[in-house]
């Protein structure tokens, strides 16, 4: 029975070709808009690290009081040096790392090669497989090179690429900062968007490479300074990078492990009895007022999405309806048109469900059509992102079959959705005897 | 074969009731070719319409081919309109969109009839009514009489046992009512029930027997003599005719 | 023309009438606030920020393996290492004049702190908010910056600190927003204001016409045109300079600086990035900006003809329904232009309703968008112009089927069906 009113559906929709026309293109559009600015929101919303963002926190503690928190009293969304290293030393999660951006120039070994800026992070050696980095060669550095200050590094597999022609380089040495570090891992493809681990100094979304990992003590021991923003709710007392590590000001991000629901509540206990006590020494003059997020509701909490992505897509689903009334309107035309053809057929036998069967498919039909073109539309869309929207996020936005498959299938629904309350009217057409005019 | 007691219908608008028909009766047997006859707004139609299950009643019994009717849901009148029930219109109601040979299959399309069955009965229906070569013409390029005829091999395809007919010759000359005419007349003959309803006392003549409603109530003119008698001459006039 | 028999006919179709107004209040709601969107931004991309932005570069650059800093003798050396910069570039034959600089307007890489009047304030509490512009007495001319009253900075005013010392300077030049600020009632001309709650007084020397902060995110809004100007070279491991090229040298200058540089010394890192046009500054900083704006208007134009579409679609079928009955209606005697007439007000009698409705539904989204997205209040002007163009589309787009209705001859009464 389909075949048939897959059939009288072409038929129907052939003979109004202009009719039909305006509706493929408003449901093109329409569906083509809405998924465009949805592949952005998908990229910018996404979860980087989805099998364990759960199990990943991270702690904020309010080493400025009240002065210093946000209207809403939250603590700074950064660490300073003092707090972040006696949570490093104090070893209370399964895994834990301080960090901070860096940005170094790495002088390549042919002197007739001009040096280069590297990105990277800072990190201690916990840090690896605390974000599942993988690695192409080797491994990341020991827990003794943190202690120890190693001058040992990790490279991206693009940065071993340029320098050592993507051969196996664990062993050789980079001069960074016109210092020799030994390379003891090589990455592979890591590129988590956005950079959940250190959204303080990122805004989230980033384009930049990660190409440097430099084990934290060893960066701090030869004062490479830090890439990014330096909170301060007062003047460091002495100048300098060591005078920043004196002062309450936030420049580092850190992040821990906890694997279970009693990990969680004992580090939170921990973070509170740690802000007692700095409140018994005398160093915060306030009440514990810690934080520990895991991922999702910490780039919730950091507002990673920006307001521009989510105000497009709402004026985009907003167009999307638009387009669905006039869908419905003009479907609503073309049904009405038909009722002497509804009524014969209902005069001749055919059921109130043939009927709904026979539009549902006309309507269906045509939200096929509208989202075959909305696809083409929405290949343009994507592509054209990168014209208007930020680099970092642009980027993002990719086509990929479930982008298609969904655009296919919001085309298709919504127009059957569409056309309930048109086929609603055709199906209560009276049986009819005789063909009435007007 | 159909057969109505005490039917009544009555249309109501926010100010005033009307019967279209009261305290109607008629019994047509199996193979019977009856005219119904009065003056326009008699409840011709609505008698029409219901004995067709295009419409609901007011009171009374409907029996269809043995069937009360006024109990059953939309589904199963849909269901005995397509296997029991023939229609033919005045108007024709070809749909404009479908060419003759897809005109006629509608019915069966919802008789759920596999193809090749189908698509015999449909030339079968054309043959009949002499319309094969044209099974794919649109209505449009079809004169009325030929028309009229595909609105005919439509109701046989599916071959009824009761057939309806509305006024139908009311919107064809003379000749071509005159081809109509003799094709139902055939019908019958082969045994199919026939209702038709007419204003035309010449052609309500050629039925075996005539209905005449008036006022919504139907008025046995059988019995009166003179009308007898005249409907007796006209068969006669029709047999010297042949 | 009555209209109590135009509502009643519109009555009869209930549904289509519905969905149109529906239709034509959701594009009015959509379309006024993307439009005021729109405006907004680009009234943002609009604003001067202060300089003379044609011929205007900046080169950034850091030095491989430079002093860190934190020993004795270190700012010295990277002092010195910047001077020889800065007289390279001084020298090159193109360029008009170069000024050593922390940040740029639009840069998105700014040092903010704050400005009180009293010593010791703490930082975030009833002062002014600024950013900081290290530079040198060569900043006006290089900038473009127009001073309003006072003086400049001569090559006296000018010291040099290393990056993360806190010390404050004695002079300070300040734009007219932050004076204006910091001293609603007089000039602020001689007056001493303390930075970042120091105990040291800074004095203000003069003022600018306006200088905007390098930040672009909604987080800089309070203090957009709060700047002051520091006579300062800050010494790091990195420097900026701001190039002013001679009229018409722009790209010269850009192409030749990176040998100009490597010549002074070969370890340093300069990059794609390292050498921008303050016109790229600008397009960079504005791109959401822009792209945001471009994406509305993608959005209005589809919204808009969706709906004109829609409308010539459903008229068309109402006038082809009513094919008879506006022949009757000729046949009665009727002009043409009276069935124009009544298809045109018929319209006009829809788009209003709808609109009523859009304006709700306008001002609906717009505090939706206010309470979730920092959006500000649509102002009336805009809903009304919206409602205009609303009816101005619902007008032309009825304009055609209703011609074709006013067509319809009147013998057509006398047929059938």
């Amino acid at each position: 029975m389909f075949a048939y009113y897959f059939e009288l559906a072409l038929r129907s929709l052939k003979r109004s070709r202009g009719l039909t026309l305006l509706m493929v293109l408003a449901i093109g559009f329409g569906v083509a808009a809405s998924m465009t600015t949805y592949s952005v929101f998908r990229a910018v919303s996404g979860d980087p690290i989805p099998w364990k963002s759960s199990k990943l926190f991270v702690p904020q503690i309010d080493m400025w009081g009240p002065t210093g928190r946000s209207p809403d009293g939250e603590p700074p969304n950064a660490m300073d040096y003092a707090d972040a290293m006696a949570l490093m030393r104090a070893h209370r999660a399964t895994y834990q790392s301080a960090l901070y951006r860096i940005s170094p120039s790495v002088v390549p070994a042919d002197a007739s090669k001009h040096p280069i800026n590297v990105g990277g992070h800072a990190v201690y050696s916990e840090f690896f497989p605390m974000v599942d980095m993988p690695f192409k060669y080797g491994n990341g550095w020991t827990a003794e090179d943190d202690t120890q200050r190693s001058a040992v590094v990790v490279i991206s597999g693009k940065l071993n690429d340029k320098l050592f022609g993507g051969e196996n380089s664990i062993g050789r040495t980079i001069n960074i900062e016109g210092k020799d570090y030994r390379v003891v891992g090589v990455t592979g493809d890591w590129n988590p968007q956005p950079r959940y681990y250190d959204i303080s100094n990122t805004g989230g979304f980033n384009s930049g490479s990660e190409d440097v990992f430099i084990p934290f003590q060893r960066a701090i021991a030869v004062s490479m300074p830090n890439d990014g923003n330096t909170n301060c709710n007062e003047v460091p007392a002495e100048p300098g990078f060591v005078g920043l590590q004196h002062s309450s000001c936030v420049w580092m991000s850190f992040l821990v492990q906890l694997d279970d629901a009693a990990a969680v509540q004992a580090y939170r206990q921990f973070l509170d009895g740690y802000a007692k006590d700095q409140q018994l020494a005398g160093r915060f003059g306030w009440a514990p007022n810690n934080r520990l997020r895991d991922i999702p509701a910490w780039l919730d909490n950091q507002h990673v999405v920006p307001s521009d992505t989510k105000v497009s897509l709402l004026v985009a689903l907003g167009l999307l309806v638009v387009c669905l009334v006039n869908t419905a309107g003009l479907l609503l035309a073309k049904f009405l048109r038909r009722s002497s053809e509804i009524g014969v057929r209902r005069a001749l036998g055919a059921r109130r469900s043939e009927i709904y069967a026979q539009f549902l498919t006309e309507a269906g039909m045509v939200g096929a059509a509208g989202g075959v073109l909305g696809l083409l539309l929405t290949g343009v869309g994507v592509a054209s992102v990168g014209w208007v929207l930020p680099r970092d996020i642009a980027s993002l936005a990719r086509l990929d079959l479930s982008l298609l498959a969904i655009t296919l299938a919001v085309a298709i629904v919504a127009t059957v959705l569409a056309g309930l309350y048109p086929t609603f009217r055709a199906s209560r057409v009276q049986p009819a005897w005789q063909l009435k005019s007007n | 074969m159909l057969k109505m007691t005490h039917l009544s219908k009555v249309y109501r608008t926010e100010v005033v009731e009307t019967y279209a028909l009261r305290d109607f009766n008629i019994d047509v047997k199996e193979g019977e070719f009856v005219a119904v006859t009065g003056p326009s707004g008699s409840g011709k139609t609505t008698f029409l319409t219901i004995a067709g299950l295009l419409e609901t009643f007011t009171g009374g019994t409907y029996h269809l081919d043995g069937i009360e009717v006024s109990q059953l849901d939309d589904n199963a009148r849909s269901k005995i309109r397509n296997e029991k029930i023939g229609f033919i219109f005045q108007a024709f109601n070809l749909i404009p969109d479908l060419n003759v040979f897809d005109n006629v299959e509608v019915p069966l399309r919802y008789r759920g009839m596999k193809a090749p069955e189908r698509k015999q009965r449909i030339m079968d229906a054309l043959e009949r009514v002499g319309l094969a070569s044209r099974a794919k013409h649109y209505p449009a390029e079809l004169s009325g009489g030929q028309q009229q005829r595909v609105a005919i091999a439509r109701a046989l395809a599916g071959s009824p046992r009761l057939l309806l007919a509305d006024e139908p010759t009311g919107n064809l000359d003379t000749q071509m009512a005159r081809g109509v005419m003799e094709l139902l007349e055939e019908i019958h003959r082969e045994g199919a029930t026939i209702v038709m309803v007419t204003h035309d006392p010449e052609l309500a003549a050629r039925a075996q027997r005539n209905v005449h409603i008036i006022d919504g109530q139907v008025v046995d003119l059988a019995e009166d003599p003179r009308f007898h008698a005249h409907v007796v001459e006209a068969r006669q006039g029709k047999v010297a005719a042949e | 023309m009555k209209l109590h028999p135009m509502i009643a006919a519109l009555r009869r179709h209930k549904a289509g009438v519905v969905l149109i107004a529906l239709q034509i209040a959701l594009t009015l709601a959509i379309v006024c606030n993307a439009v005021f969107i729109i405006g907004q931004r680009v009234s943002r991309v609009n604003r001067p920020t202060g300089l003379d932005e044609n011929n205007l570069m900046l080169v950034t650059q850091s030095w491989v393996g430079a002093p860190s800093g934190d020993q004795p003798g270190d700012v010295d050396k990277l002092d010195s290492m910047q001077q020889a910069d800065l007289a390279a570039l001084r020298a090159m034959p193109d360029v008009e004049s170069v000024a050593p600089i922390n940040s740029l307007p639009l840069l998105n890489s700014s040092w903010n702190g704050s400005a009180a009047l009293k010593p010791g304030v703490e930082l975030r509490e009833g002062n002014a908010r600024t950013t900081y512009y290290f530079t040198d007495e060569q900043a006006f001319r290089t900038l473009g910056l127009k001073l309003v009253a006072g003086r400049a900075f001569t090559p006296a005013d000018v010291q040099h600190r290393g990056f993360r010392d806190t010390s404050t300077p004695p002079v300070v030049i300040v734009t007219k927003a932050l004076a204006d600020k910091l001293f609603p009632d007089g000039t602020a001309l001689g007056k001493t204001i303390f930075l970042d709650g120091g105990s040291s007084p800074s004095t203000i020397i003069g003022e600018v016409d306006r200088l905007q902060v390098p930040g672009t995110g909604s987080w800089t809004n309070s203090f957009t045109w709060n700047a002051t100007l520091v006579p300062t070279r800050l010494d790091a491991g990195f420097a900026r300079y701001a190039v002013r090229a001679k009229p018409g040298r722009l790209d010269a200058v850009m192409h030749a600086v990176p040998q100009v540089l490597y010549g002074v010394n070969r370890m340093r890192v300069l990059d794609d990035d390292s050498v921008k046009p303050f016109a790229q500054i600008r397009q960079e900083a504005y791109r959401s900006d822009v792209g945001m704006a471009i994406l509305m208007g993608v959005v209005c134009l589809i919204l808009l003809g969706v709906t004109a579409a829609g409308i010539v679609g459903l008229t068309s079928f109402w006038v082809g329904q009513r094919h008879r009955q506006i022949g009757v209606r000729r046949a009665l005697g009727a002009r043409k232009i009276d069935i124009l007439h009544y298809f045109q007000m018929e319209n006009l009698l829809i788009s209003g309703v709808g609109a009523l409705i859009g304006l709700g539904l306008a001002i609906g989204l717009n505090m939706l968008l206010m309470k979730h997205f920092e959006m500000d209040r649509l102002p009336v002007l805009y809903v009304l112009a919206g409602i205009v163009v609303v009816m101005a589309l619902g007008q032309g787009a009825v304009f055609a089927p209703a011609r074709r209705a006013s067509n319809v001859p009147p013998v057509v009464a006398t047929r059938s069906v």
